[in-house]
């Protein structure tokens, strides 16, 4: 763990566009400024482990040249000056990572502090590419469930208008009612399937552990026991009543019950939308 | 991230830390976020920070860190978006440092500046101003940092299309011991 660095300049310049690959430069110097040759400066994937090792040169320059883009520990060493390291530098392709490096002498008391000196763990201080690969993965997923769900709202909302032309009165032809209900049931298999889809990337986006659910994502995910239950039991109540009609009966029994079923889901749904847009 | 972003550094140079070889260690703190949104203004805080400075021949180092998935905007979905945004996963730590001459910062108010590490970036910035109080033996620093998602490389989060604003000031609170 680094004791005495000073200070360290991380910089992704746009001007080294040049730059065919990726790498770290920098110069290692002294408290006082002079140039450390012969320092050894190590670079170790954090996602692989490879290590790539170069010495710097008489003007304390040093360049890890040709690495995998990624994440980075460095450290840099040379007997007699306490250790330099850095555990996060990320290298991209095509712009280059600069880390200026000032070596102390090893001291006591008047030593620059250490993230070691704060107590902080291991666990706290070091991450891994995996765990934000996963963290991606999770927001991306919960993205496109927004933006589903966003979606669905017209089906969802045509459906509903049009369930009362399904149902039909008493001025409407026999023919006129079976279209509309033909309509109306082509409007939920489609809120349906939609439905389903937007559930799906929420329901399997990757979970965090040791996360406690709080705020306004309690109430969206609590309404979806109510509208997910709602949008399955929706459409197998309609497909009742639709033979019924087709029967040339009256809708009944609990048939009848699709329409309240499908509004108390519709406002479900709303409700849930509502509860991560407005801040209560 | 938070369809925020969050980052709070905080360093303060403690003020009065006159002496040679004197020790302050940062016994509480306040950092708080403030993102902006058509829809939302979110504020994350976090009380987790440590700190430490050493002060020795007439200048002092300081060093606070905190984790960033220690803010906390009363919205765990939230919180969780802003550490994927801060690319909390590989870098869940925000340092701040800070080189002070130990006879600076003993007026009422004063300037420093800070290098801040966060989301894989290093940033300075310059002569930020702080103000400090004294209270009995221990130092209060309260200042704002102007943050920028653009000064890290982060990519503004985005809610119902539409993105966070740029700014996202810091605001610190924290109280120095001599150890």
């Amino acid at each position: 763990m680094s004791k005495n660095v000073l200070s360290l300049v991380l910089c992704c310049a746009a001007a080294m566009a040049q730059a065919p690959a990726a790498q770290i430069t920098g110069v290692v110097k002294d408290a006082a400024g002079a140039a450390i040759a012969g320092a050894e400066v190590k670079a170790t994937q954090t996602a692989t482990g490879a290590v790539h090792t170069v010495v710097s040169g008489t003007a304390g320059e040093y360049t890890l040249a040709d690495l995998p883009p990624g994440a980075y520990s460095l450290e840099v060493s040379k007997e007699g000056f306490g250790k330099f390291a850095l555990n996060e530098v990320l290298v991209r392709q095509n712009a280059p990572s600069t880390v200026n490096v000032s070596l102390q002498t090893p001291a006591g008391a008047g030593a620059p502090p250490s993230l070691k000196d704060l107590g902080f763990t291991p666990t706290d201080t070091q991450g891994t590419a995996q765990d934000q690969a996963r963290l991606d993965r999770r927001s991306h997923m919960l993205q496109i469930h927004q933006r589903l769900g966003l979606i669905t709202l017209a089906p969802l909302i045509a459906t509903l208008i049009t369930g009362s032309g399904a149902k039909g009165n008493r001025n409407s032809t026999a023919s006129s009612s079976a279209s509309g209900r033909e309509l109306h049931a082509a409007l939920g298999g489609t809120t349906a399937g939609l439905y389903l889809t937007t559930a799906a990337f929420a329901i399997f986006a990757p979970k965090v552990p040791n996360t406690k659910t709080r705020g306004p994502i309690l109430v969206h995910k609590a309404l979806a026991f109510i509208h997910g239950p709602g949008m399955i039991l929706t459409p197998i109540l309609g497909a009742m009543a639709y033979n019924q009609r087709a029967a040339g009966e009256k809708v009944h029994g609990i048939a009848s019950a699709h329409g309240a079923v499908a509004a108390i889901t519709g406002i479900a749904y709303g409700a849930a939308m509502l509860s991560v847009i407005i801040k209560f | 991230m938070n369809r925020t972003i969050l980052t709070a550094l905080l360093l303060l140079a403690p003020a009065a830390l006159v002496g040679a070889d004197t020790q302050w260690v940062l016994d509480k703190s306040t950092l708080t976020y403030h993102v902006d949104h058509p829809l939302h203004t979110t504020e994350g805080v976090s009380h987790a920070a440590r700190g430490k400075g050493v002060c020795h021949t007439g200048e002092c180092d300081f060093l606070i860190a905190a984790p960033v998935k220690s803010f906390d905007s009363r919205d765990s979905n939230r919180d969780l978006h802003m550490i994927q945004v801060v690319r909390g996963g590989q870098y869940p730590m925000i340092t701040v440092r800070t080189h002070v001459p130990e006879a600076d910062s003993t007026a009422a108010t004063f300037k420093a500046d800070i290098e801040i590490q966060f989301a894989g970036q290093t940033v300075q910035f310059k002569q930020v101003e702080f103000k400090r109080e004294a209270q009995g033996n221990a130092i209060k620093i309260t200042g704002t940092i102007p943050a920028t998602a653009s000064g890290f490389k982060i990519d503004p989060p985005k809610f119902l299309t539409v993105p966070i604003k740029n700014d996202i000031p810091i605001r610190v609170e924290m109280t120095w011991q001599p150890q």
